[in-house]
Protein backbone atom coordinates (compact mmCIF):
# COMPACT_ATOMS: atom_id res chain seq x y z
CA UNK A 1 0.00 0.00 0.00
CA UNK A 2 2.91 2.57 0.99
CA UNK A 3 4.91 1.39 -2.54
CA UNK A 4 1.80 2.26 -4.61
CA UNK A 5 0.98 5.67 -2.79
CA UNK A 6 4.24 6.57 -2.96
CA UNK A 7 4.52 5.43 -7.31
CA UNK A 8 1.00 7.86 -7.39
CA UNK A 9 2.75 10.67 -5.71
CA UNK A 10 5.79 10.05 -8.27
CA UNK A 11 3.62 10.29 -11.17
CA UNK A 12 1.75 13.17 -9.72
CA UNK A 13 4.97 14.88 -9.46
CA UNK A 14 6.42 13.76 -12.65
CA UNK A 15 2.95 15.01 -14.73
CA UNK A 16 2.38 18.09 -13.18
CA UNK A 17 6.21 18.99 -14.00
CA UNK A 18 5.99 18.10 -17.34
CA UNK A 19 2.68 19.92 -17.66
CA UNK A 20 4.18 23.03 -16.42
CA UNK A 21 6.81 22.48 -18.86
CA UNK A 22 4.40 22.66 -21.75
CA UNK A 23 2.73 24.97 -20.20
CA UNK A 24 5.72 27.44 -20.28
CA UNK A 25 6.84 26.69 -23.67
CA UNK A 26 3.38 27.01 -25.01
CA UNK A 27 3.00 30.23 -23.31
CA UNK A 28 5.44 32.31 -25.26
CA UNK A 29 4.77 31.07 -28.44
CA UNK A 30 1.22 31.74 -28.34
CA UNK A 31 2.19 35.46 -27.38
CA UNK A 32 4.96 35.62 -29.94
CA UNK A 33 1.98 34.38 -32.33
CA UNK A 34 -0.11 36.85 -31.38
CA UNK A 35 1.95 39.50 -30.75
CA UNK A 36 2.81 38.68 -34.58
CA UNK A 37 -0.68 38.79 -36.09
CA UNK A 38 -2.06 41.98 -34.44
CA UNK A 39 0.77 44.08 -34.95
CA UNK A 40 1.34 42.33 -38.19
CA UNK A 41 -2.33 42.42 -39.27
CA UNK A 42 -2.80 46.33 -38.50
CA UNK A 43 0.34 46.80 -40.93
CA UNK A 44 -0.33 44.80 -43.64
CA UNK A 45 -3.19 45.87 -47.18
CA UNK A 46 -2.57 45.71 -50.36
CA UNK A 47 0.18 48.17 -50.55
CA UNK A 48 2.80 45.19 -48.93
CA UNK A 49 2.55 43.47 -52.07
CA UNK A 50 2.07 46.48 -54.75
CA UNK A 51 4.28 49.25 -53.71
CA UNK A 52 8.45 48.87 -53.28
CA UNK A 53 9.78 49.64 -50.12
CA UNK A 54 9.33 53.08 -49.38
CA UNK A 55 12.18 56.02 -48.52
CA UNK A 56 11.59 57.21 -45.06
CA UNK A 57 8.62 59.89 -44.48
CA UNK A 58 6.86 58.01 -47.21
CA UNK A 59 3.44 56.63 -46.16
CA UNK A 60 2.74 54.56 -48.52
CA UNK A 61 4.85 51.96 -49.20
CA UNK A 62 5.01 48.22 -49.37
CA UNK A 63 7.18 44.94 -49.75
CA UNK A 64 6.99 44.29 -53.27
CA UNK A 65 10.34 44.32 -53.95
CA UNK A 66 11.26 42.19 -50.81
CA UNK A 67 9.41 39.59 -51.13
CA UNK A 68 10.10 39.19 -54.91
CA UNK A 69 14.33 39.54 -54.09
CA UNK A 70 13.31 36.67 -51.34
CA UNK A 71 11.13 34.31 -53.58
CA UNK A 72 14.18 34.51 -56.27
CA UNK A 73 16.48 34.09 -53.90
CA UNK A 74 14.80 30.95 -51.93
CA UNK A 75 13.65 29.50 -55.56
CA UNK A 76 17.32 29.36 -56.77
CA UNK A 77 18.75 28.18 -53.66
CA UNK A 78 16.56 25.41 -53.42
CA UNK A 79 17.27 24.64 -56.90
CA UNK A 80 21.07 24.06 -56.39
CA UNK A 81 21.16 22.96 -52.98
CA UNK A 82 18.02 20.12 -53.17
CA UNK A 83 20.61 18.31 -56.26
CA UNK A 84 23.47 18.06 -54.27
CA UNK A 85 21.96 17.64 -51.12
CA UNK A 86 20.13 14.64 -52.24
CA UNK A 87 22.92 13.38 -54.55
CA UNK A 88 25.36 13.49 -50.83
CA UNK A 89 23.25 11.73 -49.16
CA UNK A 90 22.39 8.73 -51.41
CA UNK A 91 26.46 8.76 -52.06
CA UNK A 92 26.25 8.58 -47.82
CA UNK A 93 23.68 5.76 -47.71
CA UNK A 94 24.44 3.53 -50.73
CA UNK A 95 27.87 3.96 -52.14
CA UNK A 96 30.35 5.11 -48.81
CA UNK A 97 28.10 3.54 -45.68
CA UNK A 98 31.03 3.11 -43.42
CA UNK A 99 34.41 4.18 -45.24
CA UNK A 100 36.21 6.94 -44.16
CA UNK A 101 35.54 8.95 -47.11
CA UNK A 102 31.75 8.77 -46.25
CA UNK A 103 32.54 9.01 -42.52
CA UNK A 104 34.46 12.36 -42.85
CA UNK A 105 31.45 13.88 -45.32
CA UNK A 106 29.13 12.98 -42.58
CA UNK A 107 31.36 14.88 -39.94
CA UNK A 108 31.78 17.71 -41.76
CA UNK A 109 28.26 17.75 -42.73
CA UNK A 110 27.20 17.60 -39.52
CA UNK A 111 29.30 20.85 -38.25
CA UNK A 112 27.68 22.46 -41.09
CA UNK A 113 24.10 21.27 -40.06
CA UNK A 114 25.10 22.96 -36.57
CA UNK A 115 27.13 25.99 -37.55
CA UNK A 116 25.29 29.24 -36.74
CA UNK A 117 24.16 30.78 -40.29
CA UNK A 118 26.15 34.03 -39.31
CA UNK A 119 29.25 31.89 -39.86
CA UNK A 120 28.06 30.84 -43.00
CA UNK A 121 27.03 34.43 -44.37
CA UNK A 122 30.80 35.53 -42.62
CA UNK A 123 32.04 32.41 -44.50
CA UNK A 124 30.91 33.59 -48.01
CA UNK A 125 31.73 37.43 -47.04
CA UNK A 126 35.09 36.77 -46.59
CA UNK A 127 35.17 33.93 -49.44
CA UNK A 128 33.90 36.38 -52.35
CA UNK A 129 33.43 39.73 -50.99
CA UNK A 130 36.22 40.66 -49.27
CA UNK A 131 38.79 39.03 -51.59
CA UNK A 132 36.83 41.27 -55.12
CA UNK A 133 35.85 37.49 -56.49
CA UNK A 134 32.28 39.31 -56.33
CA UNK A 135 30.24 41.85 -54.87
CA UNK A 136 27.73 42.34 -52.71
CA UNK A 137 25.46 40.21 -54.57
CA UNK A 138 22.20 38.32 -55.38
CA UNK A 139 24.67 35.23 -56.41
CA UNK A 140 26.30 35.87 -52.72
CA UNK A 141 23.44 35.22 -51.02
CA UNK A 142 22.21 32.01 -53.07
CA UNK A 143 25.48 30.43 -52.04
CA UNK A 144 24.84 31.73 -48.56
CA UNK A 145 21.40 29.81 -48.42
CA UNK A 146 22.90 26.89 -50.19
CA UNK A 147 25.04 26.21 -47.85
CA UNK A 148 22.55 26.11 -45.08
CA UNK A 149 20.26 24.00 -47.13
CA UNK A 150 22.57 21.25 -48.56
CA UNK A 151 23.51 19.64 -44.90
CA UNK A 152 19.68 19.49 -43.84
CA UNK A 153 18.66 17.67 -46.97
CA UNK A 154 21.86 15.53 -47.29
CA UNK A 155 20.72 14.33 -43.38
CA UNK A 156 17.28 13.81 -44.44
CA UNK A 157 18.04 12.19 -47.77
CA UNK A 158 20.80 9.93 -46.11
CA UNK A 159 18.06 9.01 -42.90
CA UNK A 160 15.01 8.28 -45.33
CA UNK A 161 17.65 6.18 -47.30
CA UNK A 162 18.78 4.34 -44.09
CA UNK A 163 14.75 3.85 -43.15
CA UNK A 164 14.41 1.90 -46.18
CA UNK A 165 14.28 -2.06 -45.36
CA UNK A 166 17.42 -3.63 -46.09
CA UNK A 167 14.68 -6.48 -47.35
CA UNK A 168 13.45 -4.25 -50.34
CA UNK A 169 17.06 -3.40 -51.29
CA UNK A 170 17.68 -7.34 -51.91
CA UNK A 171 14.22 -7.59 -53.40
CA UNK A 172 15.64 -5.21 -55.93
CA UNK A 173 18.82 -6.65 -56.44
CA UNK A 174 17.55 -9.86 -56.77
CA UNK A 175 15.90 -8.87 -60.14
CA UNK A 176 19.07 -8.40 -61.47
CA UNK A 177 18.78 -4.87 -61.38
CA UNK A 178 22.11 -2.44 -61.29
CA UNK A 179 22.73 0.01 -58.40
CA UNK A 180 21.40 2.79 -60.15
CA UNK A 181 18.20 1.03 -60.72
CA UNK A 182 17.69 0.32 -57.44
CA UNK A 183 18.55 3.62 -56.22
CA UNK A 184 16.60 5.71 -58.62
CA UNK A 185 13.46 3.51 -59.25
CA UNK A 186 13.09 1.91 -55.61
CA UNK A 187 14.87 3.56 -53.00
CA UNK A 188 14.26 6.92 -53.85
CA UNK A 189 10.59 6.05 -54.93
CA UNK A 190 10.05 4.64 -50.97
CA UNK A 191 11.99 6.99 -49.09
CA UNK A 192 10.32 9.80 -51.70
CA UNK A 193 8.01 11.20 -48.85
CA UNK A 194 10.67 11.75 -46.39
CA UNK A 195 12.98 13.27 -48.30
CA UNK A 196 10.25 16.28 -49.70
CA UNK A 197 9.23 16.81 -46.37
CA UNK A 198 12.79 17.43 -45.85
CA UNK A 199 13.53 19.64 -48.51
CA UNK A 200 10.27 21.75 -47.75
CA UNK A 201 11.78 22.01 -44.29
CA UNK A 202 15.42 23.34 -45.33
CA UNK A 203 13.34 26.00 -47.54
CA UNK A 204 11.44 27.09 -44.76
CA UNK A 205 14.43 27.73 -42.74
CA UNK A 206 16.28 29.42 -45.74
CA UNK A 207 13.10 31.38 -46.10
CA UNK A 208 14.04 33.04 -43.14
CA UNK A 209 17.48 33.31 -42.44
CA UNK A 210 18.84 37.23 -42.36
CA UNK A 211 22.51 36.72 -41.03
CA UNK A 212 23.95 35.36 -44.33
CA UNK A 213 22.19 37.82 -46.14
CA UNK A 214 23.38 40.80 -43.92
CA UNK A 215 26.75 40.01 -45.64
CA UNK A 216 25.94 38.71 -49.06
CA UNK A 217 22.97 39.49 -50.63
CA UNK A 218 22.90 43.18 -48.79
CA UNK A 219 19.21 44.83 -49.27
CA UNK A 220 18.05 47.20 -52.12
CA UNK A 221 15.46 49.61 -51.75
CA UNK A 222 14.11 49.71 -55.59
CA UNK A 223 13.31 47.07 -58.01
CA UNK A 224 15.97 44.80 -59.03
CA UNK A 225 16.19 40.89 -60.60
CA UNK A 226 19.99 41.12 -61.64
CA UNK A 227 21.35 38.58 -58.92
CA UNK A 228 25.13 40.28 -60.03
CA UNK A 229 23.90 43.74 -57.99
CA UNK A 230 22.51 43.75 -54.32
CA UNK A 231 18.90 42.52 -54.09
CA UNK A 232 15.84 43.20 -51.53
CA UNK A 233 14.88 40.12 -49.52
CA UNK A 234 12.27 40.08 -46.71
CA UNK A 235 14.52 39.22 -43.24
CA UNK A 236 16.97 42.04 -43.81
CA UNK A 237 14.51 44.46 -44.98
CA UNK A 238 12.61 43.24 -41.50
CA UNK A 239 15.58 43.92 -39.94
CA UNK A 240 16.64 47.25 -41.26
CA UNK A 241 12.96 48.53 -41.27
CA UNK A 242 12.22 46.85 -36.97
CA UNK A 243 15.34 48.92 -36.11
CA UNK A 244 14.38 52.19 -37.17
CA UNK A 245 13.04 55.00 -35.62
CA UNK A 246 10.05 55.47 -38.34
CA UNK A 247 7.07 54.28 -37.74
CA UNK A 248 5.72 53.70 -41.43
CA UNK A 249 8.92 51.44 -41.64
CA UNK A 250 8.29 49.67 -38.33
CA UNK A 251 4.73 48.61 -39.29
CA UNK A 252 6.28 47.56 -42.76
CA UNK A 253 8.46 45.43 -40.60
CA UNK A 254 5.33 44.21 -39.14
CA UNK A 255 3.65 43.02 -42.00
CA UNK A 256 6.74 41.52 -43.42
CA UNK A 257 6.54 39.34 -40.36
CA UNK A 258 3.77 38.25 -40.42
CA UNK A 259 4.30 37.07 -44.08
CA UNK A 260 7.05 35.02 -43.60
CA UNK A 261 5.43 33.37 -40.40
CA UNK A 262 2.37 32.72 -42.27
CA UNK A 263 4.68 31.25 -45.39
CA UNK A 264 6.45 29.02 -42.95
CA UNK A 265 3.77 28.00 -41.28
CA UNK A 266 2.29 26.78 -44.56
CA UNK A 267 5.35 24.98 -45.56
CA UNK A 268 5.25 23.40 -41.98
CA UNK A 269 1.35 22.14 -42.90
CA UNK A 270 2.12 21.39 -46.34
CA UNK A 271 5.08 18.81 -45.45
CA UNK A 272 3.40 17.29 -42.78
CA UNK A 273 0.30 16.47 -44.91
CA UNK A 274 2.10 15.13 -47.56
CA UNK A 275 4.59 13.21 -45.31
CA UNK A 276 1.07 11.42 -44.31
CA UNK A 277 -0.65 10.64 -47.32
CA UNK A 278 2.47 9.44 -48.50
CA UNK A 279 2.47 6.95 -45.72
CA UNK A 280 -0.98 5.70 -46.18
CA UNK A 281 -0.81 5.51 -49.72
CA UNK B 1 17.05 -42.11 -54.01
CA UNK B 2 15.29 -41.74 -57.18
CA UNK B 3 17.50 -40.82 -60.47
CA UNK B 4 17.59 -36.84 -61.50
CA UNK B 5 19.04 -34.43 -63.59
CA UNK B 6 21.10 -31.77 -61.16
CA UNK B 7 20.41 -28.48 -61.52
CA UNK B 8 22.28 -26.95 -59.28
CA UNK B 9 25.73 -28.39 -57.56
CA UNK B 10 28.30 -27.21 -54.81
CA UNK B 11 31.16 -28.80 -54.82
CA UNK B 12 33.71 -28.62 -51.64
CA UNK B 13 31.56 -24.99 -50.81
CA UNK B 14 32.57 -22.87 -48.26
CA UNK B 15 31.04 -19.72 -47.31
CA UNK B 16 32.70 -16.83 -45.03
CA UNK B 17 31.19 -13.84 -43.21
CA UNK B 18 34.65 -11.73 -42.63
CA UNK B 19 36.28 -14.58 -40.46
CA UNK B 20 33.57 -16.62 -39.31
CA UNK B 21 33.18 -19.19 -41.22
CA UNK B 22 29.70 -20.52 -42.11
CA UNK B 23 29.03 -22.89 -44.25
CA UNK B 24 31.35 -26.10 -44.49
CA UNK B 25 32.58 -27.98 -47.37
CA UNK B 26 29.15 -28.55 -48.58
CA UNK B 27 28.38 -30.84 -50.98
CA UNK B 28 24.95 -31.27 -52.77
CA UNK B 29 23.27 -31.78 -56.20
CA UNK B 30 19.96 -29.75 -56.53
CA UNK B 31 17.31 -31.51 -58.78
CA UNK B 32 16.11 -29.88 -61.95
CA UNK B 33 12.08 -28.73 -61.82
CA UNK B 34 12.00 -30.36 -58.46
CA UNK B 35 11.23 -28.84 -55.10
CA UNK B 36 13.87 -29.01 -52.30
CA UNK B 37 13.63 -27.66 -48.83
CA UNK B 38 16.45 -26.84 -47.01
CA UNK B 39 15.82 -27.46 -43.16
CA UNK B 40 17.58 -27.12 -39.72
CA UNK B 41 17.96 -25.23 -36.76
CA UNK B 42 18.08 -20.97 -36.77
CA UNK B 43 21.62 -20.10 -37.54
CA UNK B 44 22.31 -23.60 -39.40
CA UNK B 45 23.50 -22.24 -42.72
CA UNK B 46 20.46 -22.70 -44.99
CA UNK B 47 19.80 -19.48 -45.88
CA UNK B 48 23.10 -18.77 -46.45
CA UNK B 49 23.21 -21.55 -48.62
CA UNK B 50 20.61 -20.37 -50.33
CA UNK B 51 21.85 -16.79 -50.89
CA UNK B 52 24.68 -18.55 -52.38
CA UNK B 53 23.19 -19.50 -55.61
CA UNK B 54 21.83 -15.92 -56.74
CA UNK B 55 25.46 -14.21 -55.24
CA UNK B 56 23.37 -12.25 -53.29
CA UNK B 57 26.20 -11.97 -50.72
CA UNK B 58 27.89 -9.86 -53.43
CA UNK B 59 25.94 -7.00 -51.39
CA UNK B 60 28.39 -7.14 -48.62
CA UNK B 61 32.10 -6.59 -48.97
CA UNK B 62 32.78 -8.81 -46.06
CA UNK B 63 31.12 -11.94 -47.55
CA UNK B 64 32.74 -14.87 -49.52
CA UNK B 65 32.11 -17.88 -51.06
CA UNK B 66 35.07 -20.52 -52.01
CA UNK B 67 34.96 -23.87 -54.24
CA UNK B 68 32.47 -24.93 -56.54
CA UNK B 69 29.08 -23.81 -57.47
CA UNK B 70 27.59 -24.36 -60.81
CA UNK B 71 24.23 -24.27 -62.55
CA UNK B 72 23.40 -26.00 -65.54
CA UNK B 73 27.59 -26.65 -65.85
CA UNK B 74 28.34 -23.06 -65.27
CA UNK B 75 30.54 -21.79 -62.08
CA UNK B 76 28.92 -18.86 -61.13
CA UNK B 77 31.55 -18.15 -58.32
CA UNK B 78 33.90 -17.06 -61.01
CA UNK B 79 34.70 -13.64 -61.25
CA UNK B 80 33.55 -12.71 -64.70
CA UNK B 81 30.00 -13.90 -63.55
CA UNK B 82 27.64 -11.35 -65.13
CA UNK B 83 25.60 -11.19 -62.19
CA UNK B 84 22.63 -9.33 -63.60
CA UNK B 85 22.17 -12.10 -66.00
CA UNK B 86 22.71 -14.78 -63.11
CA UNK B 87 20.04 -13.25 -61.25
CA UNK B 88 17.58 -13.02 -64.11
CA UNK B 89 18.04 -16.96 -64.41
CA UNK B 90 17.86 -17.21 -60.75
CA UNK B 91 14.71 -15.51 -58.86
CA UNK B 92 14.29 -14.58 -55.22
CA UNK B 93 11.36 -14.26 -53.44
CA UNK B 94 11.74 -13.11 -49.33
CA UNK B 95 10.87 -14.11 -46.00
CA UNK B 96 8.26 -10.33 -45.59
CA UNK B 97 7.10 -9.55 -48.62
CA UNK B 98 8.99 -7.15 -50.71
CA UNK B 99 6.33 -4.74 -52.62
CA UNK B 100 7.85 -1.91 -54.68
CA UNK B 101 6.21 1.30 -53.82
CA UNK B 102 4.67 1.78 -57.32
CA UNK B 103 1.73 -0.16 -59.30
CA UNK B 104 0.83 -3.35 -59.09
CA UNK B 105 1.68 -3.45 -62.99
CA UNK B 106 5.06 -1.92 -62.83
CA UNK B 107 6.04 -4.14 -59.79
CA UNK B 108 5.58 -6.58 -62.29
CA UNK B 109 7.47 -4.83 -65.22
CA UNK B 110 10.26 -3.56 -63.25
CA UNK B 111 12.13 -7.04 -63.59
CA UNK B 112 11.23 -7.60 -66.93
CA UNK B 113 12.51 -4.52 -68.41
CA UNK B 114 15.42 -4.92 -66.72
CA UNK B 115 16.33 -7.43 -69.15
CA UNK B 116 13.98 -7.30 -72.07
CA UNK B 117 12.69 -4.85 -74.35
CA UNK B 118 8.94 -5.39 -75.28
CA UNK B 119 6.07 -3.44 -76.58
CA UNK B 120 3.21 -2.51 -74.40
CA UNK B 121 1.19 -5.31 -75.70
CA UNK B 122 3.39 -8.01 -74.80
CA UNK B 123 4.34 -6.32 -71.50
CA UNK B 124 0.56 -6.26 -71.13
CA UNK B 125 0.88 -10.05 -71.91
CA UNK B 126 3.74 -10.74 -69.44
CA UNK B 127 2.44 -9.01 -66.42
CA UNK B 128 -0.46 -11.21 -66.89
CA UNK B 129 0.60 -14.85 -67.90
CA UNK B 130 3.32 -13.84 -64.19
CA UNK B 131 0.15 -12.76 -61.91
CA UNK B 132 -1.74 -16.00 -63.53
CA UNK B 133 1.17 -17.73 -62.74
CA UNK B 134 1.35 -16.55 -58.94
CA UNK B 135 -2.64 -16.90 -58.83
CA UNK B 136 -3.13 -13.37 -58.64
CA UNK B 137 -4.67 -12.52 -61.51
CA UNK B 138 -8.13 -12.90 -60.75
CA UNK B 139 -8.04 -10.93 -57.57
CA UNK B 140 -6.03 -8.07 -59.51
CA UNK B 141 -7.01 -7.93 -62.29
CA UNK B 142 -9.30 -4.63 -62.10
CA UNK B 143 -6.66 -2.15 -60.30
CA UNK B 144 -3.42 -3.30 -61.63
CA UNK B 145 -2.47 0.40 -61.07
CA UNK B 146 -2.83 0.58 -57.79
CA UNK B 147 0.26 0.39 -55.40
CA UNK B 148 1.53 -3.07 -54.66
CA UNK B 149 1.63 -2.34 -50.81
CA UNK B 150 -2.14 -1.69 -51.03
CA UNK B 151 -2.45 -5.39 -51.38
CA UNK B 152 -2.99 -7.88 -48.52
CA UNK B 153 0.00 -9.62 -46.92
CA UNK B 154 -1.03 -13.03 -48.62
CA UNK B 155 -1.24 -11.14 -51.92
CA UNK B 156 1.59 -9.36 -51.78
CA UNK B 157 3.58 -12.20 -51.37
CA UNK B 158 1.67 -13.78 -54.14
CA UNK B 159 2.62 -10.55 -55.82
CA UNK B 160 6.67 -10.99 -55.76
CA UNK B 161 6.41 -14.41 -56.60
CA UNK B 162 4.57 -13.28 -60.06
CA UNK B 163 7.19 -10.59 -60.08
CA UNK B 164 10.16 -13.00 -59.85
CA UNK B 165 8.51 -15.54 -61.66
CA UNK B 166 7.49 -12.46 -64.72
CA UNK B 167 11.50 -12.48 -65.63
CA UNK B 168 11.48 -16.39 -66.79
CA UNK B 169 13.64 -17.70 -64.72
CA UNK B 170 15.33 -21.32 -64.71
CA UNK B 171 15.41 -21.09 -60.69
CA UNK B 172 13.10 -19.83 -57.90
CA UNK B 173 14.47 -19.54 -54.51
CA UNK B 174 12.09 -18.89 -51.57
CA UNK B 175 13.82 -18.09 -48.30
CA UNK B 176 10.92 -19.05 -45.54
CA UNK B 177 8.17 -17.66 -48.11
CA UNK B 178 5.46 -18.39 -45.53
CA UNK B 179 6.57 -17.47 -42.26
CA UNK B 180 5.15 -13.96 -42.10
CA UNK B 181 1.59 -15.15 -43.29
CA UNK B 182 -1.35 -16.31 -41.89
CA UNK B 183 -2.91 -19.74 -42.72
CA UNK B 184 -5.01 -19.44 -45.53
CA UNK B 185 -2.08 -17.39 -47.43
CA UNK B 186 0.17 -20.04 -46.61
CA UNK B 187 -1.70 -22.52 -47.48
CA UNK B 188 -2.08 -20.70 -51.60
CA UNK B 189 1.19 -20.19 -51.85
CA UNK B 190 2.23 -24.03 -50.85
CA UNK B 191 -0.27 -24.90 -53.85
CA UNK B 192 1.61 -22.37 -55.75
CA UNK B 193 4.94 -23.63 -55.41
CA UNK B 194 3.48 -27.20 -56.36
CA UNK B 195 2.32 -25.72 -59.36
CA UNK B 196 5.10 -23.81 -60.34
CA UNK B 197 7.77 -26.50 -60.18
CA UNK B 198 6.36 -27.71 -63.67
CA UNK B 199 8.55 -25.05 -64.97
CA UNK B 200 11.27 -24.04 -62.55
CA UNK B 201 13.16 -25.65 -60.13
CA UNK B 202 12.40 -24.74 -56.78
CA UNK B 203 14.51 -24.28 -53.70
CA UNK B 204 13.09 -23.21 -50.38
CA UNK B 205 14.22 -22.37 -46.55
CA UNK B 206 11.38 -23.60 -44.16
CA UNK B 207 11.39 -23.89 -40.31
CA UNK B 208 7.97 -25.61 -40.97
CA UNK B 209 8.99 -29.40 -41.17
CA UNK B 210 5.20 -29.93 -41.98
CA UNK B 211 5.65 -27.92 -44.94
CA UNK B 212 8.90 -29.04 -45.83
CA UNK B 213 7.24 -32.61 -45.70
CA UNK B 214 3.92 -31.28 -48.05
CA UNK B 215 5.86 -29.69 -50.44
CA UNK B 216 9.09 -30.95 -51.55
CA UNK B 217 10.19 -33.44 -53.40
CA UNK B 218 13.49 -33.90 -51.75
CA UNK B 219 14.75 -32.52 -48.18
CA UNK B 220 18.80 -31.22 -47.10
CA UNK B 221 19.06 -31.56 -43.56
CA UNK B 222 21.91 -28.76 -41.97
CA UNK B 223 23.48 -28.24 -38.48
CA UNK B 224 26.08 -25.75 -37.75
CA UNK B 225 26.89 -25.12 -41.30
CA UNK B 226 27.18 -28.33 -42.37
CA UNK B 227 24.82 -30.33 -44.64
CA UNK B 228 23.99 -33.77 -42.77
CA UNK B 229 21.73 -35.49 -44.54
CA UNK B 230 20.14 -34.71 -48.15
CA UNK B 231 17.81 -37.41 -50.00
CA UNK B 232 14.07 -37.81 -50.86
CA UNK B 233 11.73 -35.99 -48.94
CA UNK B 234 9.77 -39.15 -47.70
CA UNK B 235 13.07 -41.55 -47.14
CA UNK B 236 14.51 -38.10 -44.83
CA UNK B 237 11.10 -38.10 -42.72
CA UNK B 238 10.28 -41.23 -42.57
CA UNK B 239 13.61 -43.16 -42.35
CA UNK B 240 16.52 -40.68 -41.91
CA UNK B 241 20.06 -42.54 -42.11
CA UNK B 242 21.36 -39.91 -39.66
CA UNK B 243 20.17 -40.36 -36.08
CA UNK B 244 20.84 -36.34 -35.95
CA UNK B 245 18.34 -35.96 -38.47
CA UNK B 246 15.80 -37.99 -36.54
CA UNK B 247 16.36 -36.08 -33.35
CA UNK B 248 15.70 -32.87 -35.53
CA UNK B 249 12.33 -33.96 -37.42
CA UNK B 250 10.87 -35.24 -34.31
CA UNK B 251 11.10 -32.50 -32.40
CA UNK B 252 13.32 -33.77 -29.91
CA UNK B 253 16.00 -30.73 -30.90
CA UNK B 254 15.85 -27.61 -32.49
Amino acid sequence: MKLRTRRKLTNGVALFLSMAAMAFGLFWLAWILFTVLSQGLGGISINTFTQLTPPPGEMNGGLRNALAGSALLVVISTLIGTPIGILVGIYLAEYGRNSWMANLTRYVNDLLLSAPSIVIGLFVWIALIYTHVAGYSGWAGIIALSLIMIPVVVRTTENMLMLVPGSLREAAYALGASRRVVIMQVLLRAAKSGVVTGILLAIARIAGETAPLLFTALSNQFWNSDLTKPIANLPVTINNFAMSPFVEWQKIAWAGVLIMTVSVLVLNIVARIFFKQEKIG
Amino acid sequence: MSEFTSHIEFKNFNFFYGKYHALKDINLAIPHRKVTAFIGPSGCGKSTLLRTINRMYDLYPDQRAEGKLTLGGTNILESDIDVSMLRAKVGMVFQKPTPFPMSIYDNIAFGVRLHERLTKADMDDRVEWALRRAALWDEVKDKLGKSGMSLSGGQQQRLCIARGVAVKPEVLLLDEPTSALDPISTMRIEELVDELQKEFTIVIVTHNMQQAARISDFTAYMYLGELIEFGNTDQIFVKPSKKQTEDYITGRFG
